[in-house]
């Protein structure tokens, strides 16, 4: 099987893509394709990775224009996993020769700067999340806080996010406004929003959120809900925190 | 040079939890050769223990974990890691943990392996991830320093104490000093040094070696604990709470086999007495396509799958194309916890001064010769916030010396990376990194010889030899793997080397170390720990007392 792999220009040279030709063994997926291709074939080839079990959200990036953990991404089911259906923007259409029914094409997450081949700088990712106030403020209340089974549900369904940068990556708006927080730090916000230990802090959390490239950026394109590995739906998170600023007169 | 009171080594939850207490009266540099949320705490699934209900007690959680260690866990360090659980709990709640809840809103609790009560704590079964998060966030909230893809190559050390260390940052290739008041090492567990494991692949025993070769003692490193239940193939954890909600380990004719090796706790007995059993079933070619058994759920129904369960079953449908609502999870036992590790007292201080150590890189010991399920994320924000405190209070002292030495290990370590890179040398470090996996999956498993073991571990010194001439091709600066992963492969054998000599010299079987060849648990030759340390170079091997208690060391059945 032949995987098609960006790769970053040396001392200066023009990126290009490299071609390698990997015999998948059975169960592989796509991260072990790219050990394979490190271990064997061209030491040089940087990724990053760590679990290998799509919990840890290092291994984010751009599979046949589609957003995907590699380590989540059976290289068997390549070409049969129901397509992501992700809205059109330029790095998802850019020009290149390749040839989807014989290569594998594998390439940066897009929207933020790319370091080295496959790694990107998460930095503004990052900031963007701690933008949010991504925390409780631990204000020791006198006794436990009860929260019924269902709130706590509710909750998770928004803290089951890795961080792994697939919804940024994703993201029309995310880019052409390197300023927009973005859907991962919006569904953060929701979880914090609506957690009932902090409950005090709800005004000053959504106040965080309404500025222009906050809630208001988002154009619902619904890429972040299709590309997620988590389900977490950041786009329906930012739906609900839009109408709280609404109904507070907020925005 | 990088100046701070106290450095932490890694940043999962120990590390973290370090890091948040430090912080309190400190100035604290975290660093970790990846981003602290994709630490492996994360991949920690079913649970934390801790006694929350007045019908439980800290002496039964006590007594179950003392029991669970076949008798090698140290007693008073037990009862520190018991009796401080329902304050760390609190805490976590506090920091804004989504545990899972009761009908009424309480943090609820599932039953466990090896535990007369069910008293473990979770977030569906995705609790590390919860817990690694909250932590984060609460580190970020204190403005911690974190220095993350930096990878330390070096500890410093002057005459009894440790000033500092010097590490290699993969983005530009930069060789930097720190100096400190105190390290705490929280780098985690040395699981992959086998093929089969449940590990993150970063977990390659980083710590041990820095500790070891700055001359401190390490403890128990040939205890190492096979999960029963790991996904076939690629060995992704499957966690002890599908047994805990009911999921029941049947073989090819459809029997539950646990009936024959615990006939009460069934398939929740202890780790180590399950994986036995699954392999022993799997020897006698009772295994499922002679390599698996299946773990069953489809009698658990579609809801409480679905709520309690919901990331296992992700997993099967993602790298297995199995549903667990419908069919049986195929599951063979894998590496999956290091109960050894560097040797720290109850205070989390090493052998040296100024070292701190804790989570699964360091062994106090509170998991003996098997750790408990819901036990290691309890010791990792336990341990984790006293090394914190430890490290603060060292810090405070003042600079151990005047000279810190650290420039000169710098330059040392310059040169040794720079000797590295861009050869061509004898072998292939992959190929390498494979054998050394094969070794020890096959010579140092569940089952135990001392034939196999010594030539297993003749093999993996040749290994070491071969390694030292090999190289990385590559030469770039800027995220060159090949040289974290050459350096990560010299730690690997560094830490192979003491699991071998370690099990090789305990001629009896106790908890997850078992010898055909001494089936036997020895209490008169064996009750003790294994302390390992360099000298000259040499790796030496001797004995400590393990500190009993109100617990009397029994037979151990269940």
């Amino acid at each position: 099987m032949r995987f098609k792999v960006w790769r970053s220009g040396k001392e200066g040279a023009a990126a290009r893509y490299e071609t390698y030709e990997v015999e998948p063994r059975r169960g592989m997926n796509v991260l072990e394709v790219l050990f394979e291709i490190q271990d064997h074939k061209d030491d040089s080839l940087a990724f990053r990775y760590s679990c290998r079990g799509a919990v840890c959200g290092s291994c984010a990036m751009m599979i046949n224009r589609e957003i995907r953990l590699a380590c989540r991404t059976q290289v068997h089911m390549i070409g049969k996993y129901r397509p992501m259906g992700l809205k059109p923007f330029p790095p998802l259409v850019r020009q290149v020769d390749w040839d989807p029914s014989r290569e594998v094409l594998i390439e940066p997450l897009p929207n933020l700067p790319i370091l080295k081949d496959l790694v990107v700088d998460m930095a503004r990712f990052y900031e963007h999340h701690r933008a949010v106030k991504p925390y409780l403020e631990d204000k020791e209340p006198e006794r436990p806080v009860l929260i019924s089974p269902q709130v706590s549900e509710k909750l998770d369904k928004w803290a089951n996010c890795i961080l792994c940068g697939a919804c940024y990556g994703a993201c029309p708006v995310c880019y052409k406004n390197q300023r927009y927080v973005g859907p991962a730090a919006l569904a953060w916000s929701l979880r914090f929003v609506d957690d009932p230990r902090s409950s005090a802090e709800t005004l000053e959390r959504l106040s965080l959120v309404k500025h222009p490239d906050g809630v208001p950026a988002c154009e619902w394109y619904y890429n972040c809900v299709r590309a997620c590995p988590k389900s977490v739906a950041p786009a329906a998170a930012i739906r609900i925190l839009k109408n709280k600023l609404i109904e507070l007169k907020l925005i | 040079m990088i100046e701070h009171d106290v450095l932490v080594v890694g940043g999962g939850l120990a590390g973290l939890r370090a890091s948040l207490e430090a912080l309190k009266t400190c100035d604290v540099g975290l660093l970790s050769k990846v981003h602290p949320v994709r630490s492996h705490s994360c991949a920690a699934q079913g649970g934390i223990n801790a006694v929350l209900s007045e019908t439980d007690s800290v002496d039964a959680h006590s007594f179950d974990t003392v029991k669970g260690s076949d008798y090698l866990a140290d007693q008073d360090s037990v009862e520190i890691l018991c009796g401080e659980a329902p304050d760390r709990i609190r805490e976590l709640d506090r920091f804004g943990v989504l545990f899972s809840r009761t009908a009424e809103g309480a943090i609820a609790q599932r039953p466990f392996g090896g535990a007369g009560f069910p008293r473990t704590c979770y977030a569906a079964d995705r609790t590390g991830h919860h817990l690694l998060n909250a932590l984060h966030e609460q580190c970020i909230r204190e403005g911690l320093k974190i220095y993350d893809e930096w990878f330390v190559l070096r500890l410093v050390r002057m005459g009894t104490s440790v000033t500092g260390l010097v590490a290699y940052h993969v983005p530009t290739g930069e060789i930097a000093g720190f100096r400190a008041g105190a390290v705490i090492l929280a780098t985690g567990g040395y699981g992959r040094i086998y093929r089969k494991s449940t590990n993150s692949v970063i977990n390659t025993g980083d710590g041990a070696v820095l500790a070891l070769d700055a001359g401190a003692e390490l403890k128990d490193m040939e205890f190492v604990q096979f999960h029963p239940t790991t996904l076939l193939g690629n060995n992704i954890l499957i966690t002890e709470g599908a047994r805990g909600e009911g999921g029941t380990l049947v073989n090819k004719d459809g029997d539950r086999f646990m009936a024959k090796y615990a006939k009460e706790a069934m398939e929740l007995a202890p780790r180590d007495i399950v994986a036995r059993a699954i392999q022993t079933e799997i020897n006698n070619g009772l295994g499922i396509d002679g390599d698996h058994v299946n773990l069953v759920l489809t009698h658990l129904g579609e809801e409480l799958i679905k709520t309690k369960l919901p990331g296992i079953r992700q997993i099967a449908m993602d790298f297995a194309g199995i549903d667990p609502i419908e069919e049986p999870i195929p599951v063979e036992p894998g590496q999956h916890y290091s109960m050894g590790g560097i040797a720290v007292g109850n205070d989390c201080r090493s052998s040296l001064d100024r070292l701190l150590s804790a989570g699964e890189a360091s062994c106090v010991s509170v998991h003996g010769a098997n750790r408990l399920g819901g036990n290691s994320l309890l010791e990792t924000v336990v341990f984790g916030k006293i090394a914190g405190a430890s490290a603060a209070a060292d810090a405070k002292q003042g600079r151990a010396e005047a000279e810190d030495g650290v420039e000169q290990v710098v330059r040392k370590e310059r040169a040794r990376v720079d000797e590295l890179v861009g050869g061509r040398g004898t072998d292939v470090v992959a190929d390498i990194r494979m054998e050394l996996k094969d070794i020890m999956t096959s010579r140092f498993q569940l089952f135990r010889n001392a034939e196999d073991m010594r030539i297993g571990q003749e093999m993996i010194d040749s290994l070491r030899g071969r390694l030292a001439t090999s190289r990385v091709s590559e030469a770039s600066r800027d995220f060159n793997y090949g040289v974290t992963r050459y350096l990560e492969l010299q730690n690997m054998v560094a830490v192979a080397r003491t699991v071998a000599a370690g099990a090789i010299a305990r001629e009896e079987s106790r908890g997850s170390h078992f010898r055909t060849d001494f089936p036997k648990r020895d209490d008169a030759r064996f009750l003790r720990h294994t302390v390992f340390r360099l000298s000259d170079g040499r790796l030496q091997l001797s004995y400590a007392a393990v500190r009993l208690g109100k617990f009397p060391v029994r037979e151990r059945t269940y």
